[in-house]
């Protein structure tokens, strides 16, 4: 969702860039568009055969593939509010397709409408698979076997007329029957692969997630090889098939569902394509770039009119105004200049633009260093993962594999110049691998093999923290103290794991826009993973915190011992309090000047005189502060606490 | 807040600063303002009123002084000018300032008597106060100087604490390597005079070369040190539990992006009585005696109004007051409205805590999961005990190599982040820095192939000889070049070895940030000069350092060579040869099956125009028939636009538009598309089909379907001007 607000903002600031690049379906907005398919059947309506688990869900393969779309919906609201999604259950007794269709018999129900979800949508959805509220029976099988070529062509039409120049349509199709079309003769008029051409050929794709119930298999040779597409050229990752999602074995079908929905779920984005990768001058590879850690955050707040008979989200346009005249300004004057002190400093519309231009978009190496040249605190925002492209350059992959081995096997990080895209700023970034998935030494395992382009702060970013006195370093007997806590409290694997911390702040704000929108009762406490789990912590090193803490005391006593002695050894004992915390609540006290401000005996005298009033504010706060008293308020407070303080003090 | 400032320059305006010297084609001047210019301009960047700057100019032809020919004992003050009082610096005063820059015809003048003049300045308008006061001479040392009384102003800026900076044109230098050859005596002698005084009152002594030398190297701008949290960091709960660890820390950014000076919209002001159209009218065509008015702006501000879909009203949208606004948020395409009282029951409560949630090893960790910036935790100032406890914490870690995560809430309130802490030792400091780390939502699951082995559509794995896999050359060839294009230890040291990292962070300057910073300094010095050059320095790391390149020649020769990587031709991206085609995975001959009679797409259907126009264009068997598909959906289009009840169908229409477009494009007949969208363009915008649909030709200029030029195909026959020209309107 982050993405998509700047994807728009990006779109607006280029306006002016005329030769902005684009790719081919430039036109197209960067949305997503799922229906799922869901097949109605007595065997996707048998509940799962009786289990000795107590645990084991109860629920038929269909019910099961519903709740998974129930979870997609909800998911999608919050992470991508403006996607559409729609579900059809097909095969089903009864028939709801929209009037906009002649469909007759065709044994599809169109449970959701593709669109934007609706609370009233999610709450339909919700009381079908939490409450097994079926009410209208929509669960009830056809006595004819569900008509592929009648779902293809509802779903064709709903793309058509929903979800219009939207950039990724996706169907999804569950279901636990391999071949719908036995026994049926095939007319080439009336052929399902006609009906998927058809709908490839608008620009959607179908996936399949096929169900195996006990030891019986999914074999997608005999009906859905010739629906399933495959791009030999872009297609570099997706073979196409998912492995059917099993109903035995105590294995539960909704998790390993909801896993393989959720391997294609969010449709790829690419951050960048085609993008030249030098590798050394002369050796240049294509490589894609994509967003893969994404910082997601609640979407803005907007306005609501709420005269109308529905509340309805207002859209705001902006007229420019000039602030000397207020008179409306037309696009083609409005220019661009930069603030210098309290006037503009104006470059026309080239300059601006060579201003800008620090060369095209590129990766380029400029070095190799060791990884630990990389320093920890060298962070300033979120990596890009690369991954090889022919698109560009024929050999890329096989270039590119071959630098991400050398650099895991010596463990070397790559220096580079990035720019993003053109007119783009330049950045800094190491070039650091990510290891297999299969990898056992990877700590990373949720994570695609590849490279990922770090960028490294420039010295403008890098900020110099305070000044801070002597260092008082642990002892050797108190760090085995707290080793042995640190032993005690590691994360599962020693490593982290994002997937267990979902963003507390994220999920609550959701979680009670929800509630308000479906009219539920409001939650009163948030789940929060990311809470330390006290109990566990106390109950594993309870024990250790408290020798740790024992330690600590004694080593401070005998700091405290030492400092003694040493002042006593060098007769300093005049100043008993010449410790450093000293300085902080040092006051005027026993000063009697202080460099630049009053002196105690000027202040007795101006009290005397009655002049303290002549002092500035400035002036009053300033000796105030030094003596440690309160600057606040008018100027007659503080003469008057002033006055009260060399009362007492002077 | 920043100090406040005054501070003083001092310029020799004498005829001899008008003479070009060693080489240079600027006049002494000239060269010498360079520094002024910059340092001035920064100071009215910065836009503060506590910055003060005063000039005062040095064997100018008059005198102007407070103490010229005053009482007696005050001679010496002659041909010394107060150019600018002591003053808040702003583009106006340094317009002013720049017309008195100029050197007259004096020779006489007395930089000491200026030095005594400008503390005068600061004295009077400093008072007191606290205030960091700086006096900068730029002389080329040409005139005679009294120096009986060097001893007292030494004395007198010292007490003042007033820091004097000499920069001496061509001034000899040991330590900067620079030494003029036949200078004159007089120069020789003020040389003495001013070193020995910048001596006796600690201040800077330095040759102009020297200083206009550093303007080279970007500024950094020192940002005092921002708290981000101060309070307990935990393990345990301490409120629960009495063997909980708390330490009193405070915590601080380390790393924050810099701001880069953003641009701001703004427009011509219009000056309602005889502003400067009214003149050129008037004048009819005369120019303004060759003076060109400034141009002077004024921002612009925006102004938002509100519309909701409104099936009655004209375009079914209708505009409605902000007062009737209501705040809220949209859930999928609910509109949620929360009122005033309730805003903040989306936030989750939070109290302030910095609290430790476990610790991971710091091998299973990767940096490229950071999600931000870097912040530094220290222990709580003056606090002995906290210090000693956060460094066995610190010192655990090292030894133990791990990191914690941690959960931090900086303000009651705020939301909570996780961070990874690591330690961090140097002999006189440790501290633990902090990362922020991605929560489950903020990681996507996008799956990729594995790299080094392939899967094929059979299932089986190949790991070589395969054209995707690396061949054991390439591999060696791979590692050799890595290994010899090494920067570890590159930049060389002060005794000219390579010891030292290359492009460390130290080194790398934002080429953004100081890019618009110099220029737009620039611009504001000398208004009328084109844009400077981007500085060396800013693009040193753009391309690889060029000596180790030719080191590493023959490993990159060979590297090219084993890689044999050969680059896509650009007019064959996108198109695709028959067999490329997507297809079935079971390999289904579909074009068959849809040259069945049945399938035939002679008309295209409405419902389903893009696949049928896709189909029919693909199975085309001359050029009548795509001539023939075109126009078919050329008239489906205009339909869509003509059944649109507002914008309602202006996405289907533009993604039919869209297809044509891309269709034309790979069959190489754009100028089918070209003359659909020509008449297509006109028809709209007189409001041909049906009402005013002006709105569509914006979205579409957007989205730039407009003319197939022959840069993009060459079989085109529009030039790329005309096609820009084509969506300009």
């Amino acid at each position: 969702m982050a993405d998509r607000w700047n994807y728009e903002r990006r779109d607006e600031g280029d306006e002016e860039d005329e030769e902005d690049e684009f790719t081919e379906s430039h036109y197209k907005a960067q949305k997503d568009a799922l229906i799922f398919a869901i097949q109605v059947s007595e065997s996707m309506l048998q509940p799962p055969p009786k289990s000795e688990d107590k645990k084991a869900s109860t629920d038929s393969a269909a019910l099961t593939a519903l709740k998974c779309a129930y979870r997609v919906m909800q998911q999608r609201i919050i992470s991508n509010p403006k996607d559409m999604i729609g579900i059809v259950l097909f095969g089903t007794q009864k028939t709801k397709v929209p009037d906009d269709i002649r469909l007759q018999e065709s044994q599809c129900y169109l449970l959701t409408d593709l669109e934007v979800p609706a609370a009233d949508d999610v709450k339909a959805l919700r009381d079908l698979v939490e409450e097994s509220e079926d009410t209208d029976e929509v669960l009830a099988p056809s006595e004819q076997p569900a008509d592929m070529v009648m779902l293809l062509r509802l779903v064709l039409h709903l793309f058509q007329t929903r979800a219009p120049n939207i950039g990724s349509r996706r169907l999804f199709i569950i279901t636990d029957n391999d071949d719908p079309c036995a026994g049926v003769k095939r007319n080439p008029s009336w052929d399902p692969a006609v009906g998927a051409k058809d709908i490839h050929d608008h620009g959607c794709t179908i996936e399949l997630f096929p169900i195996a119930h006990g030891e019986s298999s999914f074999d997608t040779s005999k009906f859905y090889d010739d629906i399933i597409y495959r791009d030999p050229i872009l297609d570099e990752v997706n073979t196409g098939k998912v492995a059917p999602a099993k109903s035995s074995d105590g294995l539960d079908l909704l998790h390993s569902l909801v896993s393989n929905i959720n391997s294609r779920q969010t449709p790829k984005r690419a951050y960048f394509s085609d993008m030249p990768f030098e590798i050394g001058p002369g050796l240049v590879i294509s490589a894609k770039g994509y967003n893969i850690i994404q910082k997601q955050a609640p979407a803005r707040s907007c306005y609501i009119w709420l005269e109308g008979e529905k509340p309805q989200v207002a859209v705001g346009e902006t007229a420019r105004l000039a602030e000397d005249s207020a008179r409306t300004v037309e696009n083609y004057e409005v220019k661009k200049a930069y603030k210098f002190g309290s006037e503009y400093v104006y470059f026309t519309e080239e300059e601006q633009k060579s201003i800008k231009q620090f060369g095209g978009a590129c990766i380029r190496i400029i070095g190799f260093k060791d990884r630990s040249l990389l320093k920890f605190w060298a962070s300033i925002k979120k990596s890009t993962y690369i991954f090889p492209s022919e698109e560009g350059y024929v050999g890329s992959t096989r270039v590119f594999t071959a630098l991400w081995q050398k650099l895991i096997k010596s463990k070397k990080v790559g220096l580079a110049w990035h720019i993003a895209r053109k007119n783009g700023n330049p950045q800094l970034v190491a070039i650091i691998p990510s290891r297999a998935t299969s990898d056992e030494k990877s700590g990373t395992q949720y994570l695609p093999a590849g490279l990922w382009l770090y960028p490294i702060p420039f010295i403008d970013d890098v900020r110099d923290g305070p000044e801070t006195g002597k260092v008082i370093r642990t002892t050797n007997a108190l760090t085995d103290r707290m080793n042995k806590v640190v032993q005690q409290l590691q994360l599962p694997g020693g490593s982290y794991n994002p997937s267990k911390y979902p963003n507390p702040a994220l999920q609550w704000h959701y979680k009670i826009l929800q509630a308000l929108a479906l009219e539920d009762v409001v939650p009163s406490q948030p789940e929060d993973a990311t809470v330390p789990k006290y109990r566990a912590i106390h109950k594993r090193c309870g024990g250790y915190i408290q020798e740790w803490s024992q330690v600590a005391d004694d080593v401070l006593e005998q700091m405290r011992e030492q400092k003694k002695i040493k002042r006593e050894l060098e007769g300093d004992d005049e100043e008993h309090e010449s410790r450093p915390a000293k300085k902080s609540r040092a006051t005027a006290k026993d000063r009697s000047v202080d460099e630049d401000g009053l002196s105690n005996v000027e202040l007795r005298k101006r009290y005397d005189s009655g002049t303290l009033t002549k002092l500035t504010v400035a002036e009053l706060r300033g000796a105030m502060g030094d003596r440690g008293l309160d600057t606040k308020g008018l100027k007659k407070d503080l003469v008057e606490r002033l006055e009260q303080w060399i009362e007492d003090n002077v | 807040m920043a100090d406040k400032e005054a501070t003083v320059y001092i310029l020799d305006l004498g005829s001899s600063m008008a003479d070009c010297h060693n080489g240079r084609t600027e006049s002494d001047l000239d060269w010498s303002m360079r520094y002024v210019w910059d340092k001035i301009s920064t100071t009215v960047a910065a836009s503060r009123k506590t910055w003060n700057v005063g000039v005062l100019g040095v064997r100018t032809d008059e005198t102007n002084n407070p103490l010229e020919g005053e009482e007696e004992g005050c001679e010496g003050y002659e041909n010394i000018s107060v150019l600018q009082e002591l003053g808040p610096m702003t583009m106006n005063s340094l317009e002013t300032l720049r017309r008195h820059v100029k050197t007259g015809d004096t020779q006489n003048g007395d930089c000491i008597s200026a030095i005594v003049l400008a503390i005068e300045m600061i004295e009077k308008f400093t008072k007191t106060l606290k205030y960091n006061r700086k006096i900068i001479l730029v002389t080329d040392g040409e005139a005679p100087m009294d120096s009986s009384d060097i001893g007292d102003i030494a004395e007198k800026m010292k007490r003042s604490s007033i820091q004097l900076t000499v920069l001496g044109v061509d001034f000899d230098d040991v330590e900067f390597g620079f030494k003029e050859e036949d200078k004159s005596s007089i120069k020789k002698e003020n040389e003495e005079i001013l070193r020995d005084l910048v001596e006796k009152c600690d201040g800077l002594y330095g040759t102009m070369a020297e200083a206009i030398a550093e303007l080279e190297t970007p500024r950094v701008k020192m940002i005092k040190p921002y708290k981000t949290y101060d309070g307990l960091l935990t393990l345990g709960d301490p409120n629960m539990h009495e063997d909980a660890m708390s330490i009193n820390v405070e915590r601080y950014f380390k790393t924050h992006k810099a701001t880069v000076p953003p641009a701001s919209r703004v427009v011509m002001k219009t000056e309602s009585n005889g502003g400067p159209s009214g003149v050129t009218e008037t004048a009819d065509g005369d120019e303004m005696q060759g003076v060109e008015p400034t141009p002077s702006f004024s921002a612009v501000k925006d102004a938002r109004t509100y519309k909701v879909n409104d099936p009655d009203a004209p375009g079914g949208k209708r505009d409605v007051d902000f007062a009737e606004l209501a705040k809220g948020y949209e859930y999928g395409r609910t509109a949620v409205h929360i009122s005033e009282s309730d805003y903040n029951i989306t936030k989750i409560e939070t109290t302030k805590s910095f609290s430790i949630v476990g610790f991971i090893y710091q091998e299973k960790y990767e940096p490229f999961l950071n999600m931000g910036e870097t912040g530094m935790t220290i222990a709580q100032k003056f606090n002995d005990a906290a210090a000693l406890k956060l460094s066995s914490l610190i010192h655990s870690l090292h030894e133990l190599e791990s990191y914690a995560v941690a959960r931090i809430v900086t303000k009651d309130g705020k939301e909570p982040t996780l961070v990874l802490l690591a330690p961090h030792i140097e002999p006189d400091f440790e501290c633990l820095y902090d990362v922020p780390l991605p929560f489950a939502e903020d990681v996507r699951n996008y799956p990729f192939p594995p790299l080094g082995k392939v899967i094929t559509v059979q299932g089986t794995t190949i790991t070589e000889n395969h054209r995707n896999i690396p061949s054991q050359e390439l591999q060696n060839a791979m590692d050799d070049y890595v290994d010899a294009m090494d920067i570890s230890s590159w930049e060389r040291n002060d005794e000219g070895n390579r010891t030292m990292e290359y492009g460390p962070v130290e080194d790398l300057f934002s080429p953004q940030l100081h890019r618009i910073n110099q220029v737009i300094r620039h611009r504001a010095t000398y208004p009328t000069q084109p844009v400077p050059p981007t500085p060396a320095i800013l693009l040193k790391y753009a391309n690889p350092p060029e000596d180790l390149v030719a080191k590493v020649k023959s490993d990159l020769e060979d590297l090219i060579d084993k890689a044999s990587v050969k680059r896509v031709p650009p007019k064959a991206k996108g198109r695709r040869d028959k067999g490329d085609k997507p297809k079935p995975i079971s390999g289904l001959d579909i074009d068959a099956l849809l040259k069945q009679p049945g399938n035939k797409r002679d008309k295209i259907n409405p419902d389903k125009a893009i696949s049928d126009f896709k189909q029919k264009v693909e199975l085309a068997d001359d050029q009548a028939d795509i001539e023939n598909a075109i126009k078919q959906m050329g008239a489906i289009v205009r339909d869509i636009v003509t059944k649109s009840f507002g914008d309602q169908d202006y996405e289907r229409a533009i993604e039919h538009i869209g297809v044509m477009r891309d269709i034309a494009d790979q069959y190489e007949y754009p100028d089918l598309f070209n003359s659909f969208i020509r008449d297509f363009k006109t028809r709209l915008l007189s409001g041909e089909f049906n009402g005013n649909h002006r709105e569509l030709w914006w979205k579409m200029k957007h989205a730039r379907l407009g003319l197939i030029d022959n840069k993009e195909s060459e079989h085109s026959k529009v030039e790329a001007e005309e096609a820009a020209e084509f969506l300009k309107k």
